[in-house]
């Protein structure tokens, strides 16, 4: 009991419970809020959420991991953005799409060849919005994802100065300003470009989605058809991202082995799902191990 | 400029458990917060080991020492990289006892390892348990099944946190020498090696459910008895193999970029034109077949019913 008293006097703590309180209260709140508005398009408050969601998703205030490893991902972000917007479902759907694009990101040294967040949380945000389905969503997230890296680099640019800032506290000896430095400073700066663009992005951008979805439907029909073949196209480079990495050597046939698993398992029981498949993947991970021994380890290659 | 530690009467100073958690804590937090190009994580591992220093210096000057020790450039993977804090951690220990670990020690040990375990921990975290949850998660999602992103989220959460206290424990307890014992071991290469297996398996799966290509086109081939015939491309082929071009394209895709270096945003770039291309109306307008492009967006297009004529 002393020792969650004691917590509680820490001010990081603190920003972190109310941060994380009162995103939860808004998300239940969302939904009622949203229908009290326009029937369509998205509410002022409903974009505030997003932005909100997105700014969490980069901030250290979900310990650190959930941030970057959970509403960082397309597939968490889209399925939050479909509460706050009424359909989980959808949400979850079109996150999901816009995420296999992603499955090879990989953040190393601060850079990043996109931003998912953005494409998750604007993304899944504007295609709800315009009414995409998510085949077609996936141009929609690449293209929102590509200009979001300017909020990541303008942010490394500029946390530089609170770096010298914390150089400033420690020649005074102060420990508390010197850890203060590292999270208070960058992120109010943090919040203040991201929360402000990706809530603008989603209030004005769904209704001129929304116009220009109709436009395209009754005048040139085949552009949203290719967006929906673009939809089955592009993920076969966030899967090529990812077998940069590990199709490698003698993992290499499990790949196709994968491949027609699902291809034939479908057609037998259309409820076959990618866990069943990961089970499998256990059982013949360790068999694949144990009987290779070390020549199982000698095409070892890094993502670095 | 550094001020040397004394190494005679001094009193033991020894970290509890609490201590190396909070600073845990702290690091697992806020690794990122101030993420930036000139020292990455430097002011975040300042930040985790304030709680050390608190407990272990009383002079400021070694306060002093120690947040510039600590301040400098550093990054690394911030859940398997957390081995190194806990071996700084333990060296930090020892320091304030008394022992001969001078800032190059400790220096060393900080850019010596946090090369190498970026690597590491980047191939395991977010090379390889990553995109198989993610794949899962994403796999159930399609199927309209909130549990993907919960599950998701529950999951990875839970095992990056409980991998990262884990590595954070062992290079406190094992030290600077455990540490390169333990990257020596091959114990990591075999976990690496297995999980290759694993992520080629649902990757596959993965290209099987997400990636489509439909042949749309059906292109006459002439006319018997007034019944225009067609040449069905997309049966030919499935009769094949079902989904043997989004497999050929998958490969063709992965050979691109990682054996010809193709950048990924131009192959995307290309990719859209060629739907937008292969989504145009051609055939509608030269009325060849019933089928107006050359690709499809959901399935086969269905071989056209014969008509009279051509």
């Amino acid at each position: 009991m002393t020792r969650t008293l004691s917590l509680l006097r820490s001010p990081k703590i603190v920003a972190a419970a109310i941060s994380m309180g009162i995103f939860g209260a808004l998300l239940v709140a969302g939904p009622v809020f949203g229908a009290d508005g326009d029937s369509t398009g998205v509410s002022l408050f409903q974009a505030l959420l997003i932005g909100l969601g997105y700014y969490l998703s980069n901030s250290p205030w979900l310990a650190g991991n959930g941030g970057f490893f959970g509403f960082y991902r397309p597939l968490v972000a889209g399925f939050i953005v479909g509460i706050i917007l009424g359909d989980p479902v959808k949400g979850a759907e079109i996150g999901a799409a816009i995420n296999v694009l992603y499955l090879g990101f990989i953040s190393a040294g601060g850079s990043i060849p996109a931003d998912p967040s953005v494409a998750g949380w604007v993304g899944t945000a504007l295609a709800i919005g315009g009414g995409l389905d998510a085949q077609q969503a996936v141009v929609f997230g690449v293209a929102v994802g590509l200009v979001g890296t300017v909020i990541f680099f303008t942010r490394m640019s500029v946390d530089a100065v609170f770096a010298h800032w914390a150089d400033a506290r420690a020649e005074e000896g102060d420990l508390r300003g010197v850890a203060m430095m590292n999270w208070l400073p960058p992120q109010i700066f943090l919040f203040i470009i991201s929360v402000i663009p990706a809530t603008v992005a989603v209030y004005a951008g769904s209704a001129v989605v929304a116009d220009w979805i109709n436009w395209l439907s009754s005048n040139a029909p085949w552009v949203l058809k290719g967006f929906q073949i673009a939809g089955g196209l592009l993920p076969a480079i966030g899967i090529a991202m990812n077998m940069r990495f590990i199709f490698r050597g003698a993992a290499i046939p499990y790949f196709f082995v994968g491949y027609l698993l699902f291809v034939y398992g479908r057609t037998f029981t259309p409820q076959l799902n990618l866990v069943a498949i990961a089970i499998v993947g256990v059982a013949l991970a360790f068999l694949h191990v144990h009987l290779l021994g070390d020549r199982a380890v000698q095409q070892r290659g890094t993502v670095r | 400029m550094t001020a040397e530690a004394p190494q005679v009467d001094r009193p033991q100073v020894s970290l509890s458990k609490g201590d190396v958690q909070r600073s845990f804590w702290l690091w697992t937090f806020f690794s990122h917060a101030n993420y930036n190009y000139e020292r990455l994580q430097g002011t975040a591992f300042a930040q985790a080991m304030t709680p050390i220093i608190r407990r272990l210096y009383k002079d400021p000057e070694e306060i002093k020492a120690a947040l510039r020790r600590h301040l400098v450039f550093f990054n690394t993977e911030p859940n398997v990289g957390g081995v190194i804090h806990g071996a700084v951690i333990a060296m930090e220990e020892q320091r304030a006892n008394g022992a001969d670990i001078d800032d190059d020690a400790i220096n060393s040990v900080k850019t010596g390892l946090m090369g190498p375990l970026a690597g590491i921990g980047d191939t395991i975290s977010q090379g390889t348990i990553t995109p198989i949850l993610l794949t899962i998660g994403i796999g159930l999602a399609t199927q309209g099944n909130i549990l993907g992103p919960i599950l998701y989220f529950v999951l990875e959460v839970g095992i990056m946190l409980g991998l990262a206290y884990f590595m954070w424990m062992q290079g406190y307890e094992r030290g600077r020498e455990g540490v390169t014992a333990m990257l020596r071991s091959g114990l990591l290469d075999r976990v690496i090696a297995g999980a290759g297996v694993l992520g080629n398996l649902v990757l596959g799966a993965l290209a099987a459910q997400f990636v489509t290509l439909w042949i749309g086109w059906h292109p006459v081939t002439g006319t018997v008895q007034d019944q225009t015939q067609y040449f069905d491309i997309q049966g030919t082929v499935s009769s094949i193999l079902p989904g043997l071009l989004p497999l050929l394209f998958v490969i063709l895709t992965w050979w691109l970029l990682a054996r010809r270096r193709v950048s990924p945003i131009l192959l995307l770039g290309v990719y859209v034109a060629i739907a937008m291309i292969g989504a145009w109306d051609f055939f509608g307008f030269f009325s060849t077949s019933d089928c107006g492009s050359f690709l499809n967006a959901f399935g086969a297009c269905a071989v056209p019913t014969p008509s009279p004529g051509g």
